[in-house]
């Protein structure tokens, strides 16, 4: 903040004295400013390499939205270089759940609009994509994630729309689970590590998710307005 | 567009909106500042169905969770006497199909408390005995032949099948066309998602079973447009099962998106199969068209 404050720059000497700058006339001074861009990367209240994913429904719909940037990224990366031993039945519902992966997203993408965050930066290093276990035990843990963050986002949408929408396709995704998991060990498509005692599945909150599937991306976000219990 | 002069225009037709919601400034604050202008009508969507969206009635609820449970007992039923039916399950099938039994009574017992919670009475079927060994299995209550329009729904094991996974995926269907009744009641809706997709869980084991075995239509785990199985007896119509299916090769999802529009995984222009794009949304179907499914089945 210093570097900028030149004399004769009265704006940015008067947020330097600590004036209690609500946040519209913040964006009006910066405005006026050559370099805002600078100034505004500089006062930041998280760090500029942040994305955030907003709040209310535009948050949790970008939530569901990189979900389904990291199943979609996941899927292409395994029908381009499929595990060994793939036979056709797999390898045709393979390359059909790549395609559905990519139909949430770019459904969520329509869905949140303008509001949508960018395109995210995937970390797969988990995955050895060569190897049927390894393919299939993360395909695994991210179909889960999804069934527990859609069915745990589901109750903050302000829009019963939204929220059918999540349940159109919270389902997919469970079914989607219960293959992987049949294929990776017979008859485990909905076994005590995926439904509780009372047959419920998982909800869990976006915030908690969030945190998960962070293992598979590079990008990092602020989440701190996403429900969270 | 103006959002301020929207909000004056709502005050003069309803002075009381503001009560119905938090109070102006809030809404200034969360909506007026922050939204985009391409973003707005999702942002006024949002807020007038908080405003005027029906509040569910506890009885309405109530209705909706009983109807669920009538669907658990069916599917509890017909599992049970699957199971216990010498001779019709194979070995290596028998532990998942168990599995789903016990989930299924879960659903009946966990639905059971949460309408005497409300202060509703439980469904029961018809002919329940609270006193009976196993009160929760009532066979006088269900006909799985319907009159003998599929005869061999114990006797054969790919009929068997073939009635599992309609009945599994009519349960999917049932959970979500319940979901703007129970919308509004956090908790309850939570449960609700989390039921169902254990239900869409047992709907694709049942499905992946079907397609191993070479089942003519070829199923995948999910509903790839609307296509049913194949009728059990030749003599019945090629779309007997339809009924079950109607709806599932629906194109144009909430938000009037057309997933037959959605780019491909080459970015070459192209779009999403229809039978993926279908495949990855489930259907709702309204407790009237359940019922009527599943009515040939009730004694």
């Amino acid at each position: 903040m210093k570097i900028l404050n030149t004399p004769g720059n009265e704006q940015v000497e008067e947020m330097d004295k600590g004036y209690d700058v609500s946040r519209r006339r913040f964006f009006q001074l910066a405005g006026g400013i050559a370099g805002a861009g600078l100034l505004l990367s500089a006062c930041r209240r998280t760090p500029p390499s942040t994305t955030f994913v907003g709040s209310g429904d535009v948050g949790l719909l970008n939530f569901l939205y990189i979900i389904e940037q990291v199943q979609a990224g996941f899927y292409t990366q395994a029908v381009l270089t499929p595990y060994y031993g793939l036979n056709v039945s797999e390898s045709s519902c393979l390359t059909d759940t790549r395609d559905q992966a990519i139909a949430h997203r770019e459904y969520m993408k329509k869905l949140v609009g303008v509001n949508a965050i960018g395109t995210i930066v995937l970390d797969l290093s988990p995955v050895t994509f060569a190897d049927r276990t390894s393919t299939l035990q993360n395909a695994i843990i991210l179909a889960d994630y999804a069934v527990a963050g859609y069915n745990g986002a589901a109750q903050f949408f302000s829009a019963t729309d939204f929220t059918l929408a999540a349940s159109k396709i919270a389902t997919v995704q469970a079914r989607r689970s219960a293959y992987m998991r049949d294929l990776l060990s017979y008859n485990s498509f909905a076994d005590s590590t995926a439904v509780d005692s009372n047959g419920l599945d998982l909800a869990v909150s976006p915030q908690t998710i969030m945190l998960e599937i962070q293992t598979y991306i590079q990008t990092k976000f602020d989440i701190s307005k996403l429900p969270t219990f | 567009m103006n959002f301020k002069s929207i909000l004056k225009e709502i005050e003069k037709t309803d002075p009381e909106v503001y009560e119905r919601l938090s109070d102006r400034r809030h809404i200034l604050k969360s909506f007026g500042s922050k939204v985009a202008v391409a973003a707005l009508p999702i942002a006024l969507g949002s807020l007038f169905k908080k405003a005027y969206g029906k509040t569910t009635a506890t009885s309405d609820v109530i209705s909706a969770l009983n109807f669920a449970l009538e669907m658990e007992y069916f599917e509890y039923n017909f599992w049970h006497t699957g199971n216990s039916t010498g001779g019709l399950i194979p070995t290596a099938d028998a532990a998942g199909f168990l599995t789903i039994e016990a989930h299924e009574k879960a659903h009946i017992l966990f639905l059971n408390t949460t309408v005497t919670t409300l202060g509703g009475t439980p469904y029961t079927p018809n002919f329940y005995n609270p006193l009976a060994v196993n009160p929760l299995y009532i066979p006088a209550a269900y006909d799985f032949t319907a009159g003998g329009a599929y005869p061999n729904t114990f006797d054969n094991y790919p009929s068997f099948l073939v009635m599992a996974q309609i009945f599994e995926d009519t349960g999917v269907h049932a959970y979500k066309g319940q979901i703007p009744t129970l919308f509004g009641n956090a908790g309850i809706l939570t449960q609700a998602f989390q039921i169902q997709s254990v239900e869409g869980r047992h709907a694709a084991h049942v499905r992946l079973i079907r397609r191993n075995a070479g089942a003519a239509e070829n199923p995948a785990p999910w509903i790839s447009n609307n296509i049913p199985p194949p009728p059990i007896l030749t003599s019945e119509p090629e779309s007997q099962f339809q009924p079950f299916y109607i709806g599932e090769d629906n194109t144009l999802q909430v938000g009037g998106v057309d997933i037959t529009t959605l780019p491909d995984a080459y970015a070459t222009g192209g779009t999403v199969p229809k039978a993926s794009a279908t495949a990855a949304f489930d259907e709702s179907m309204d407790m009237v068209t359940i019922s009527a499914l599943l009515r040939p089945f009730l004694l």
